[in-house]
Formats: C-alpha cells, structure tokens, sequence
C-alpha cells in the first residue's frame, strides 16, 4: 500500500455515544449522539486517538436532560478491532490525542466517562446509551498504563506518558526500593512471612511503603523495562483489588430479595425398635414407609434397629413383603452373590495376565482395602479377615456392574455398612443399593459430580449471593473444595457413627431430593467468615475445608440445612433453577441460570463486590464449567 | 498456621494412585510411615485417573511439582508422561519439575530400572531421584533439592514473586500438609 494513503486500525467502537463535554473547536457536536472509536494510525506520529463521530440523525433531546438514567435496555453493539482505510470524512471527526489524556473518570453506574488533561480540565465527556462503558475500559486498561487514584478511586490516571508526574515519581520510589538488589529480599521474605496472617494488612503496609516514597522528592529516574513491566503489573493488580470496593457513587436500581428468616428444627428421637415393629404389620410388611422415613428424617434410626432399617433403606428388603416373600428373596440374592464372587475367584493366571483391565481393578482395590479405615476396630491390624471381606465385596462388585468397576472412594462408601452388617452377602447387597444412588459420583467423565457441584455453586449463589460472589473473586465458584464432601457424602470429614446417622437421613429423601446439596451449604455458611474474613484464595478455602474433618457436629448441621432448606422453599424470588435441584416443579416463568454471554472478564472489572445487587446477579450469572 | 517459616510454596505431588506420594510427604513432614492411611480424595495430591480433571483445578499457582511414580509399577512410570502433558496443558510452564521414583527399598520387586528414570528425567530436562518413604530414603533431599530449586528460581524474579504473593494470595506451605 501506498505511503501517502494514511493506514488507520480500529482498535475499538461502540454506538450510542452522547457527547456532553467537548473541546471548543467541536463545540457543535454536543449533545449529539454517535459512535465513539479508538484507533490507531501506524504510519503517524499521531499514534492513537479518541475520536468520535456523529450519527446524522442525532440530536435525542430525551437524552439531554436525563443524562444518565437511559439504562441498559438496549443491546451493546461492539466490535474490538478491524483495520479500514481512512475513510474520507474522518478529518471531520472529534479527535483527541492520547497523549493529552492524563486521566478518565468512571460515573454514573459506568455509563458516564470523562477524559481529562491532568490540569484539572475535563477534555470531553461521554454518556453510553448503549450499555455501559466497561468494554472500552477494558481496552483503555489494555492499551495504557492505569492506576486508580487515590483521591478518587472512580479516576484511572495514565501513566503511559514518561512526562506524567505520579509516573515519574513511581519510577523513582521503585529505584529507592531497591528492589532489584540483594539486601531487598530480605524485606520481601519478612512481607512474605507475613503475608499468610494477615495478608490485606501485609499487602497495604508494604504498598504505603511504596506510596510514602512516590510522594516525595521530584528527581526522575528511568525505569528499565523490566522494571516498569513489574511496577505495571502490580498496579494492575491494586487497582483490581481496589476497584472491587468502590460503589458509594450508585444507587441501587434492582432490589435484592431477601430470604424469610431462618427458623429453627431442633432434631427429633431415633426411630426406636418399638416403633419400628408397630409400623410393621404382622406379615412384616410396612404400611406407611413415608412415616418411617419421616421419623428417620427428624431423628435417625437407633442402634438396635439400624442394621434391619438399613435394608429397606438400600433396597435389600422390600417394604411391601411379606416374611415368607423376603425370605425367597434372600435366598435369591445369596446364590447371585456366589455365583458373581466365583466368577472372578476362578480366574486362572494366564486369564488374568491377559486381562489388564481386570488387573488394574484388582490392584486399585487392593491398594484401597489397605488404606480403608484402618483406625476403626473393625478393619485394624495386619491380616484382618474384614479386610478380606471388603476386598471380597469390592471385587464382586466389579463383576456386578464391570463397566463401573472400581473407582476410589467406593471402599468408603462400603465400610460403615460392612461394619455394621457384618455379614459378606448383606453388605453387598445394601452396597450395590447404596451405590444405584450413588453412581454417579464415579462417572469416567466425572459428569455427575460436575453436576452437583455446579448445582452446589446455585444454591449457594440463591441463598448467599455475596458469598457465592467472594467465590467467584477468588476463583472457586467451581466448588471444588466440597469434590470430597460430595463424592463420598463427608465419609471422610465425620465418625464412622456420625456418617451413619448423616447417611440414614439423606437415604430417605426428605425434605428433598439432593438435600446432602443443602448439608453442604449449611457448613458452608458456618465457614463462610472465616473464608471471607481473611480473604482466603482457592488453596486456602481447599485446605480450611479439608481440615474441618472430624469437627463437624453434625446434628446440628442437619437442623440448619432442613431450617434453610425451608427459608429456601419459602422465598417469593424461588427460581426455576433451584426448584429443578430440589425437586419442586418448575414454573417456567423464571429464567433457568445460564449467561455464558456475560464476559466474566468485563463484568469483573467494573461490578462492585460491596452491593448486594451486584453480588446477587454475579453469583447468578457465573457459570463455570 | 502456628508454625514459622522461612520459605512458602505451593507445591503439588502428582502421580498414580497408591504409588506413595502421601506417605513420602509424611516421612517428609513428620519423620514417619505410617500404612494405616486412607487413599486421597480432593485434595491436591489424588492419583486416580478419574480425578484427573478435578486435580487441574488445583494446578493454579503451584511452584512446585513432583511427579511421583512406584519402581515397583511399570505402568505408574509410564504413565509420568500423561502426567507431564498435563501438567503442561494447566500448569504455569515455569513450575518446578522433578520426578521421583518411590518405594526404592523394594529392590526384588523392581520392575522400573533406575536408568530408565534418569533417562525420562533427561528427557524433559527435570531432576530425579529414586526415594523410599518407608525405609526413609533420600526423601528429604528430594523436598529440599526442588524447594531450591524454587527459591533460586524465584530469586532470580525476586519482584516478580513477591507481586503474585501480593495479589493472587495463593500460598501453600509444603511442610503442614498432610492431615
Ligand atoms: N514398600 C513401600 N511401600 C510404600 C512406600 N511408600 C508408600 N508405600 C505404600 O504404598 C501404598 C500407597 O501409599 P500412599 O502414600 O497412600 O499413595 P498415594 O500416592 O498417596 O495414593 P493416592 O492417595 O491414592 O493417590 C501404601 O500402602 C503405602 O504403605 C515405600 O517407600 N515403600
Ligand atoms: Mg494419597
């Protein structure tokens, strides 16, 4: 391409701009509605420039007066790059150097923008009709060195040009620091070592260190690049953890629902033999099993029937038989078992040599019985026969349903009811009807626990969008941290007598489907301060969570899932959403969560932790897998 | 978090399951085997292959890995390679990487030679040492020749570490690990 024919990029344009504020020379443009650009000229030293340009038609009088409080309701229209020759009316476009730019000003709900000149000038001003002004902010960040000030935390200063004071002065504080020389590590080991107690103060002390510095003396030093490179990516960073907190400026449109308060549900007595055997009929068959299920729901089961309920439970017994019936039945699922448990006793040598499969199953299940609740009683010590019958059970499974197989945490799964059945082909049985609810949990492609985590990550943001928004900041709205919780149903975080009384209770379904979602929100919300209170990150929420093993009351937590479970169902802004998770029908009129449009990154950058608002519609909004 | 340190790490420990890697942490933490442990589940060392995709999550920040494998098992070794594409594809292309061939005091039953592990080292430009976490071997040279590693590394960008500890507040701290 010629020389002469002057190359421009678009580095950036949105419609729907209203211009309020202009430099004389283009003081007919104002209150005009058009297209505001970023562009770039590569053959000019006139490299980058705000231009904006008006649409004919213009003139939206509506618009003038009420500034501002056009919101959102129109769709963004933008595109972020595209190179175009210049076109022949660009000369007549309001066009202003970056270079004369020294700072922007966010307003008004992020649809107002200012550009200033550093000498307490507003240079132009635009009010985005279309949206909001996040998306060309993202590109200002992306193309200029910014830092919120520290007057106003709504103004970006640009410290791109090498003439800008704050600039100039953070150079020369970055150069007292020494950083870059060896007596400076000392200092930054000590703000390490720090860091982990008390890390918003560690952080803010040493960066008012900095600060101290930039404020005084005007000699100017260079930086090299390496050095501006670091200092611009730690501001960026300040200025993202600064933004988060600034909202004073807004009002709040949207109005958050709030959830009824949170009764209590003091559990209720165990299922005691008594009742148990009056709920039977003479033949041995239970009439009301939603009124057993009930009081096993409230209270559990006691320990003198638990191992008898705990086969109707898992579908070992059938609640409508008759003695004679389960009996047959018995019978039935004994020869089964054998005949599965010989299939691969027989297995000869060479079959298995030839069998990889089958052998990599084998020696999973045997590393696993090994490491099974070896602490208990039941399976301690070197040669225990129960350990012989675990690996029994788990290897007959394995040829009761091959295309499962065996997966870590199943050993889990099976222990307590080995332990309590103690008896090979009972255990199995109640086993395979534990894991038909269950089997999921160990999908090859782990779908069935992605579900339930992100189903998790719902309900959190239903009940607690500023929490599930602190998750979402601190990257864990994958909830990975309850994988454990979810995949062997806390198994590994309560007793072996605990477990039982937890698993009893999910196994009848009440108050709701996917109420072990609701056990885990409710410690969830027990934890939530101490997560937030010290602004734990994704490593850290995983260890707390981890270590909350053996420290969880669980009755406790079971009456405070089934009171949220209840403020839940009572909420007037139920969404169909969460109503799928729990079970009730769907009403259709609410949008099911889902806005994989919604550009984390932007809407990061601008929304404001603080308001519920905000929170409320992030932690809808963010899905994750 | 009663304990002082004088360094913090993320680092991760990464290989099959039952190939050993809790326990070397252990005899590295603790100064003792213990073989009533229970398989990991959720947490940033599981081994299971199904857990793969959950484990990527826990990548984020790592300084340090060790890929973990048992000489007594052919197929944890081979399987260090699926285990290094992985790291590759979520992990910061920066972290430290060394490998480890545990379980080394069971000599009768080596299927994995140690040559074949220098050469894999080789391979990838990594270190490697064969360890025993129940005859406690070499296992707190290897901690303390990656945590090196680690701090040589991060020395050479002093500023630049102490900017990720800064924001991203991503700390681990490698000897109060294990439960
Ligand atoms: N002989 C011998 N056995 C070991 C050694 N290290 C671990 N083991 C045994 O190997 C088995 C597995 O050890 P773990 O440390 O639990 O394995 P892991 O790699 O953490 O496995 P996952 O948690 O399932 O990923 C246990 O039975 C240990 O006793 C070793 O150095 N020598
Ligand atoms: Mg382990």
């Amino acid at each position: 391409m010629e020389d002469n024919q002057e190359e421009v990029l678009e580095i950036f344009t949105q419609d729907g701009v209203l211009i309020t504020t202009a430099p004389a020379t283009y003081i007919h443009y104002l209150n005009n509605v058009g297209t505001l650009l970023i562009v770039e000229y590569p053959n000019s030293n006139l490299t980058r420039c705000i231009e904006w340009k008006p649409l004919d038609l213009t003139i939206d009088s509506d618009v003038q007066d009420q500034e501002w409080t056009v919101v959102s309701t129109v769709e963004r229209r933008r595109t972020y790059s595209g190179s175009l020759p210049v076109d022949v009316n660009r000369s007549k476009h309001l066009k202003i150097n970056m270079n004369d730019i020294k700072s922007f000003r966010v307003s008004h709900k992020n649809q107002k923008l200012t550009f200033r000149d550093g000498k307490g000038d507003n240079v132009c001003s635009f009010i985005f009709q279309h949206g909001n002004c996040d998306g060309l902010i993202a590109v200002l960040k992306g193309i200029l060195k910014t830092i919120v000030s520290r007057r106003d935390k709504h103004v970006y200063c640009i410290l791109d040009d090498i003439k800008n004071p704050e600039r100039q002065q953070l150079d020369k504080s970055f150069a007292e620091l020494n950083l870059f020389q060896e007596q400076s590590s000392a200092y930054v080991w000590k703000f390490v070592k720090n860091f982990p107690n008390r890390p918003y103060e560690a952080t803010m002390e040493a960066f008012s260190k900095i600060t101290d510095i930039v404020y005084r003396g005007p000699e100017h030093r260079l930086m090299d690049s390496e050095v501006h490179n670091i200092l611009h990516r730690s501001l960026e960073a300040i200025e993202n953890n600064t933004t988060t907190h600034s909202h004073d400026e807004y009002e709040l449109i949207a109005h958050v629902p709030r959830l009824p308060a949170l009764k209590e549900y003091p559990r209720g007595r165990p299922l005691s033999f008594e009742q148990w055997k009056a709920l039977q009929d003479s033949e041995g068959q239970v009439e009301d099993v939603e009124a057993v299920k009930l009081v096993i729901f409230r209270g559990g089961i006691s320990s003198n029937v638990r191992k008898e309920v705990w086969k109707y439970l898992l579908d070992y017994y059938r609640w409508k038989c008759s003695h004679a019936e389960q009996q047959n039945l018995i019978k039935q699922r004994n020869e089964e078992y054998f005949i599965m448990k010989l299939q691969w006793r027989s297995m000869t040598k060479i079959q298995e040599d030839n069998f990889t499969d089958y052998r990599e199953r084998k020696s999973l299940i045997e590393k696993d019985v090994n490491r099974t609740d070896r602490t208990l009683d039941y399976f301690a010590g070197d040669n225990n026969p129960n350990l012989q019958v675990l690996y029994d059970i788990l290897m007959t499974y394995a040829m009761y349903n091959f295309d499962l197989g065996y997966v870590q945490g199943m050993s889990d799964l099976l222990s307590p009811i080995l332990y309590l059945m103690n008896n090979e082909v009972e255990a199995f049985w109640c086993f395979v009807g534990f894991m038909n609810k269950v089997s999921s949990n160990f999908d090859m492609d782990q779908a069935g626990m992605k579900e339930q985590l992100q189903h998790l990550h719902t309900l959190t943001a239903f009940y607690d969008p500023e929490f599930a928004n602190y998750l979402y900041k601190h990257d864990s709205a994958n909830m990975f941290f309850c994988f454990r919780w979810l995949l062997v149903w806390f198994k590994r975080e309560l007793s072996q007598q605990d477990v039982m009384r937890l698993w009893e209770v999910l196994w009848t379904d009440l108050p709701c489907q996917n109420f072990h979602l609701l056990i885990c929100v409710a410690i969830l919300d027990t934890e939530k301060n101490i997560l937030m209170e010290n602004n734990y990150g994704f490593t850290e929420i995983l260890k707390h969570i981890n270590d909350l093993s053996g420290n969880i009351d669980i009755s406790t937590v079971i009456s405070k899932a089934e009171g949220m479970y209840n403020q839940i169902v009572d909420a007037e802004h139920l969404t169909d959403a969460v109503r799928l998770i729990i079970g009730l029908p769907i009403l259709g009129n609410t949008s099911i969560v889902d806005s994989k449009e919604a550009s984390p990154d932007i809407s990061d950058l601008t929304t404001n932790g603080d308001t519920d608002e905000v929170s409320y519609e992030n932690a809808l909004t963010h899905s994750f897998l | 978090m009663a304990k002082t340190y004088d360094y913090l790490f993320k680092l991760l420990l990464i290989g099959d399951s039952g190939v050993g890697k809790t326990c070397v942490l252990f005899r590295f933490s603790e100064d003792a085997f213990n073989t009533t442990f229970i398989s990991t589940i959720g947490e940033d060392t599981a081994g299971q292959e199904r857990f793969r995709t959950i484990t990527t999550a826990y990548y984020r920040g790592a300084m340090g890995i060790m890929l973990v494998y048992d000489i007594t098992n052919e197929k944890s070794f081979e399987n260090i390679k699926n285990w290094i594409r992985n790291i590759e594809e979520n992990a910061s292309s920066d972290v430290e990487k060394m490998l480890l061939g545990n379980k080394c005091e069971l000599e009768d039953k080596r299927q994995v030679s140690k040559e074949r592990g220098e050469q894999l080292a080789v391979e990838y430009g990594i270190k490697f040492i064969e360890t025993s976490a129940k005859a406690s071997i070499r296992v707190e040279e290897a901690f303390f020749t990656l945590a090196r590693d680690i701090k040589a590394n991060t020395e050479k960008k002093l500023v630049c570490i102490w900017i990720i500890f800064v924001f991203l507040i991503n700390l681990y701290i490698i000897v109060n690990h294990c439960e």
